[in-house]
């Protein structure tokens, strides 16, 4: 049975099974490869979107629980062609390595700050236990975190 | 729906259809929530069933309801949801530590509470031990009626309930307690922890423990109360280091399961500190009162 879903704003329709993984769908039928796939287990966090503007892993996802519901992904946050505060800062900050983890990371933070803009270091820590970088660049990576909630 | 449309995943619309649902698959079926667990089946080599039925979506049971006397937690209530309905309640810091605690916060985004009371094969849940210290009751609803059981019962008879039997709801009776959780993962995130304590103590004017649970996760299993534990605490002052030293002199009573994460020896071993660091979080909890 197809399922109706709203991806970055737009109606789609995926002919995918009922269980398949979001993930899967996003990346092979729609072609929307910032989500990456790596752990599929809800570990790494790599494969994080917005579901209903909350953060989940989408490779834990069956496609037929995403039936009408509102998907964003990585791709959504830069839809103007400007990249998004958090994107900008982070550029600013040297802090993109290999780039496998970093589309979960923008979208777990993106929805971190909806809520807390004016973090403090240890909360935004916190907020990415669920998020691994095989190249270990946190450092980096939290002292743009830190510095965007200092501008807020 | 029925399940001869061959869809492996129905998304049931309402909880009458869940049940209508569930009978109609019988032991073929089962309830899919938070979908964390069922959907990393292929990781731990099993076999997915051949049909499930989605219930996540059920607006009656995904509320968190209060009165004077009790809490109603829906069974698809996320952790996230749970923390954000109970932060602050009295007696219920235990709790939210649990649901705080565990996997990842986008997990936590998902997972649910009857997913997590419900999964047989998953020892280390957080939420088993912090539901069993606070004497909740689940509810049961079957095509036949509906009924209320503790929390202990349901861990003991989840593997052999009837087919179209759904948990719906947790129960919790409102007390004065204060309650404190402690875990001991590996990791920051990721692991499941070694070893998990849970506690809730009621303390008299006098400062004397007038009521007690302690409840240990991950070390079995599956979760259970420690009466032997209690009872030599009970009418005495809650003193974490006492507590310590009565969980070693006591933690013979468990017998830790053995996995590649940790052996069972280890599980038993770092209880008396968990112990301790329960009755430290109850007692900082009183405090905030």
């Amino acid at each position: 049975m197809p399922t109706n879903l709203v991806i970055n704003g737009e109606d789609r329709i995926s002919t995918r099974g009922s269980m398949t993984p979001l993930i899967d769908v996003l990346r092979d039928e729609f072609f929307l490869t910032g989500a990456k796939v790596a752990c599929r287990e809800g570990i790494c966090g790599a494969c994080t979107v917005h579901l209903d503007g909350r953060p989940v892993v989408s490779c834990l996802v069956p496609l037929a629980t995403v039936e009408g519901r509102d998907v964003r992904t990585v791709e959504s946050l830069a839809a103007a062609g400007e990249p998004s505060p958090l994107q900008q800062i982070m550029e600013e900050h040297d802090v993109v390595q290999c780039g496998m983890c970093f589309p979960g990371i923008l979208m777990v933070l993106t929805s971190f700050f909806q809520e807390r803009p004016h973090a403090e270091r240890d909360d935004i820590k916190a907020a990415l236990v669920g998020n691994i970088c095989r190249c270990t660049g946190y450092e980096r990576l939290v002292d743009a975190a830190a510095a965007l909630a200092r501008r807020s | 729906m029925p399940a001869s449309t061959g869809e492996r995943l129905y998304v049931a619309t309402s909880l009458a259809d869940a049940v209508a649902a569930l009978a109609d698959r019988g032991p073929a079926g089962a309830p899919l929530a938070g979908a964390t667990w069922i959907m990393r089946a292929p990781i731990r080599r099993e076999e997915l069933r051949s049909s499930y039925v989605g219930i996540g979506g059920i607006a009656e049971l995904r509320s968190v309801e209060m009165t004077d006397d009790e809490i109603h937690i829906g069974a698809c209530v996320t952790h996230a949801d749970l923390i954000a309905a109970l932060a602050g309640v009295e007696g219920c810091d235990g709790l939210v530590a649990a649901a705080g605690g565990a996997a990842n916060p986008a997990v936590r985004q998902m997972a649910t509470v009857g997913g997590n009371l419900c999964t047989s094969d998953f020892p280390a849940s957080d939420l088993s031990p912090a539901l069993l210290c606070l004497d909740a009751s689940v509810e049961l609803r079957t095509p036949s009626g509906q009924e209320r059981v503790p929390l202990g019962r349901l861990l003991d008879i989840r593997r052999t309930l009837e087919p179209g039997t759904l948990v719906t709801g947790v129960v919790i009776a409102r007390k004065p307690v204060q309650t404190g959780h402690s875990r001991l993962p590996l990791r920051k995130a990721g692991d499941y922890p070694v070893a998990i304590v849970s506690m809730a103590v009621a303390l008299g004017s006098d400062g004397l423990i007038e009521d007690i649970k302690v409840a240990v996760g991950s070390v079995e299993a599956s979760a259970r109360r420690w009466p032997q534990l209690e009872a030599q605490l009970l009418g005495h002052p809650l003193d974490p280091a006492k507590a310590y030293e009565l969980a070693k002199a006591g933690v013979g009573v468990f017998a830790g399961r053995e996995s590649v994460e940790a052996p069972g020896w280890y599980r038993v071993q770092v209880l008396p500190t968990l112990v301790r660091r329960a009755a430290q979080a109850a007692l900082a909890a009183r405090q905030q009162r």
